[in-house]
């Protein structure tokens, strides 16, 4: 084998080093920005207070954290949200199909379906608050309309605030999830359709077994976003429209992390809380990842 | 280098460190005319609307003696007061002065080392006139200001009690049995007794602090169960939640009461949609202007519901603490304008702009013209003051009495439930917080 020339030892060490040199700020851009956090929360995590001021590392905070009964019922009621995405994804499906069915006006429809999702939660949130009082225009129009019976104190009473959250969480979501899959049935190939119309299926059979099959990537990955949402982006509504209560009956996690860190002064405590939605987020981001690879690796 | 030029060099560092020193010492003394910039987080407008006004004129005031101060007034949210200066102590930068509510709150970061004592600063003779004192002393030493005294008692609805035949108590005061018995007779007339709000759970804290606080013989008795050496669960302490509760299954409060916040409900009160509400001294003032003075609007205290030694005693409090940060660049000139804040053309200044009283005794009383708020300063001014909530450490404030008593409010937890809850998060803050509870176990009151 014929020696090779110091230069040119010193040409292929720069060429191979050059590459990580143009990634280097990216690189550090997301260590700084992302893993830095990460790593420095489950730092904090694991240092845990003595009466004597002096902080240890362990597990302490764990194990108060799994030992408090409001941290369940804070993951419980992140829980009974993820019940919406169900009927978040329906509704998103049936008001995107009767769009793209071109139905009169369709495009202010989409407008209007789609505004509350550019406005600012806590906005959203103080509106329904107004809305959704024991003498709020909710229950005013149900006296007037003869239904008495179905008023409620729907964000006073324990019973209601969860559902009525929801419903407040769907009215917001509906407009991402909308111009979602109207996107993706816009781009679906019109001859299929048109096939399906020619052999006879009516308008249920033409997108439960044409469209659907082909919005199962886009609707997938809508459903992983929104159990993200419901576990890890719901901290605006809980703060804007109950404030956790009654008692703790809408109190969540990311709410519960908040009182923690800055009104219960106890960083350790909030960290490990954080720490542990981070890992049940990780899950399902890992879950969206493998949804989308799969999307991507389906034939066109 | 030579022995001499070493004595040389050292001798002149020497000065040169002298001068350094002294050049930052001389604006602590306030002598200097160097320019001082300070930063207030100030937060007093939703105990005293017109709070924010007159800390615009009393900067604007303070200008014109003291030209070289600069005070920058960052007004602060109550939602996040606590979690705003906690995130300063996180990232050990903030304000010059701050306000926070008393005792706990403010002792709270006393014990974080994020407070100077303004006992260092201000003169004993001042200090003298100011009120309230007591709720800010640890370690013999006094850790904020005071600026007003806020009392909380109940208003009433003279039509609407003499249209149901109730007779307000002669001595300003009833028997928890005849409180019952003018609710019925109230109820039974078509009035909603009692109209509050607790969305937010302060109207819950608000009974702990009146009726809660009369079974206890001092704030250590309170003490002595946030420490563990006593029982929550112990009626003591929590049994008076039976009677709140069976209020609210009489009917006696109004329907929404857990879709109105605590000034949403005192607003109520004076929308005539009840006939009796808690208020502070500002809620009452508005109540006067909006039902017609003092023909119209009378105040009592809190039924006698308890035995305990506390069970006579007042609840005005400062309600709001001015201190001096750790980060103060110049803490004299900071004490400085806190002692101007106490300044008698300053103290009138306040209560022609809030309508509440100022916490020193050199306030002029006279200005106090309306016999309802006369009666207001007299019982606020008068014997023990303690407001209980002040001594309960934040996260059992939110997470047992705020919670218990929206619980009972909706319902959803019976006084046996509450009495567990306040054991069981008390129990969560000891575990959590061992640092903390090594300090509220030293803390002697």
């Amino acid at each position: 084998m014929p020696e090779k020339k110091p230069s040119s030892v010193a040409g292929s060490t720069s060429r191979k080093i050059e590459p990580y040199l143009y990634l280097a700020p990216a690189t550090i851009f997301v260590i700084l920005i992302f893993l830095y956090p990460i790593v420095d929360i489950i730092r904090t995590s694991l240092l845990q207070n003595n009466p004597n001021g002096i902080k240890t590392f362990g597990f302490t905070n764990y194990t108060l954290v799994f030992q408090d009964p409001v941290f369940w019922q804070a993951l419980g009621n992140n829980g009974k949200l993820l019940l919406s995405v169900p009927i978040l994804t329906v509704l998103s499906l049936l008001v995107a199909i009767l769009l793209f069915e071109h139905v009169r006006g369709w495009l202010v429809y989409r407008g209007i379906i789609f505004m509350p999702y550019i406005l600012a939660v806590p906005v959203v949130g103080t509106t329904f608050v107004y809305l959704l009082g024991l003498n709020g225009i909710v229950n005013t129009l149900l006296h007037a309309a003869g239904l008495g019976f179905l008023v409620q104190d729907w964000l006073g009473s324990v019973k209601w605030v969860l559902p009525s959250i929801s419903v407040v969480i769907i009215y917001r979501e509906m407009g991402f999830g909308v111009v979602l899959f109207l996107a993706r049935l816009m781009s679906l190939e019109k001859e299929i359709l048109e096939a399906a119309e020619i052999d006879g299926a009516n308008f249920w059979q033409k997108h439960v077994y044409v469209t659907l099959p082909q919005l199962s990537g886009v609707i997938e990955f809508f459903v992983v976003v929104e159990l993200i949402t419901m576990l890890s982006w719901v901290f605006a509504y809980v703060f804007t429209m109950t404030g956790g209560g009654p008692g703790f009956a809408s109190t969540v996690m990311e709410f519960y992390i908040w009182k923690h860190a800055f009104a219960f002064r106890s960083p350790g405590i909030a960290s490990s809380l954080a720490v542990v939605l981070l890992a049940v987020t990780t899950v399902l981001i890992v879950l969206q990842l493998r949804l989308r690879r799969r999307s991507l690796e389906e034939p066109a | 280098m030579s022995a001499k030029s070493f004595r040389l060099l050292s001798i002149a560092l020497v000065l040169v460190f002298l001068f350094t020193a002294c050049g930052q010492a001389a604006p602590a003394t306030g002598s200097t005319n160097a320019k001082v910039n300070m930063t207030f987080w100030w937060w007093a407008e939703s105990d005293a609307p017109g709070a924010d006004a007159w800390m615009t004129e009393t900067v604007a005031a303070y200008k014109l003696i003291k030209p070289n101060v600069t005070i920058d007034i960052v007004p602060q949210s109550t939602d996040t007061l606590i979690s705003a200066f906690q995130s300063a102590v996180t990232a050990n930068s903030g304000p010059d002065l701050a306000s926070q509510w008393a005792t706990g709150p403010t002792l709270g970061f006393v014990w974080q080392n994020a407070v100077l004592p303004v006992s260092d600063y201000v003169p004993a003779a001042e200090m003298k006139n100011w009120l309230n004192t007591n709720e800010n002393t640890y370690n013999g030493k006094v850790w904020g200001a005071s600026m007003y005294l806020i009392g909380i008692e109940i208003m009433y609805n003279k039509a609407m009690f003499t249209q149901a035949g109730v007779t307000p108590p002669a001595s300003g005061r009833w028997t928890w049995t005849d409180f019952l018995a003018a609710c019925a007779k109230l109820k039974a007339a078509g009035i909603t007794p009692f109209v509050a709000g607790d969305k937010d759970g302060y109207n819950g804290a608000w009974w702990f602090s009146h009726v809660g606080m009369q079974s206890l013989d001092s704030t250590e008795d309170l003490r002595q169960a946030i420490i563990g050496n006593k029982d929550f669960s112990d009626p003591h302490y929590t049994g008076w939640y039976a009677a709140l509760d069976d209020m609210v299954k009489k009917g006696y409060f109004n329907q929404d009461v857990m879709s109105l916040d605590l000034s949403q409900g005192a607003q109520a009160f004076s929308q005539g949609k009840g006939a009796m509400a808690w208020g502070t001294d500002g809620m009452i003032k508005q109540a006067l202007t909006d039902l017609g003075g003092d023909s119209k609007v009378g105040v009592m205290r809190t039924p006698t519901y308890g035995t305990g030694k506390l069970a006579d005693a007042g609840n005005a409090t400062q309600s709001t603490t001015f201190f001096i940060t750790k980060w103060a660049k110049n803490p004299q000139e900071a004490a400085n304008f806190l002692i101007f804040m106490h300044s008698p053309d300053r103290l009138a200044s306040w209560y022609k702009h809030t309508g509440v009283i100022a916490a020193d005794a050199r306030f002029d009383r006279t200005l106090v013209t309306d016999p309802v708020l006369q009666q207001m300063m007299q019982w606020e001014t008068t014997g023990t003051q303690i407001w209980l909530e002040n001594f309960l450490p934040g996260q059992v404030d939110s997470d047992a009495d705020l919670a218990a008593g929206q619980e009972i409010f909706s319902q959803s937890g019976s006084p046996a439930d509450v009495a567990a809850l306040w054991q069981r998060s008390t129990s969560t803050w000891r575990n959590q917080h061992p640092d903390e509870l090594t300090n509220w176990k030293n803390w002697q009151q």
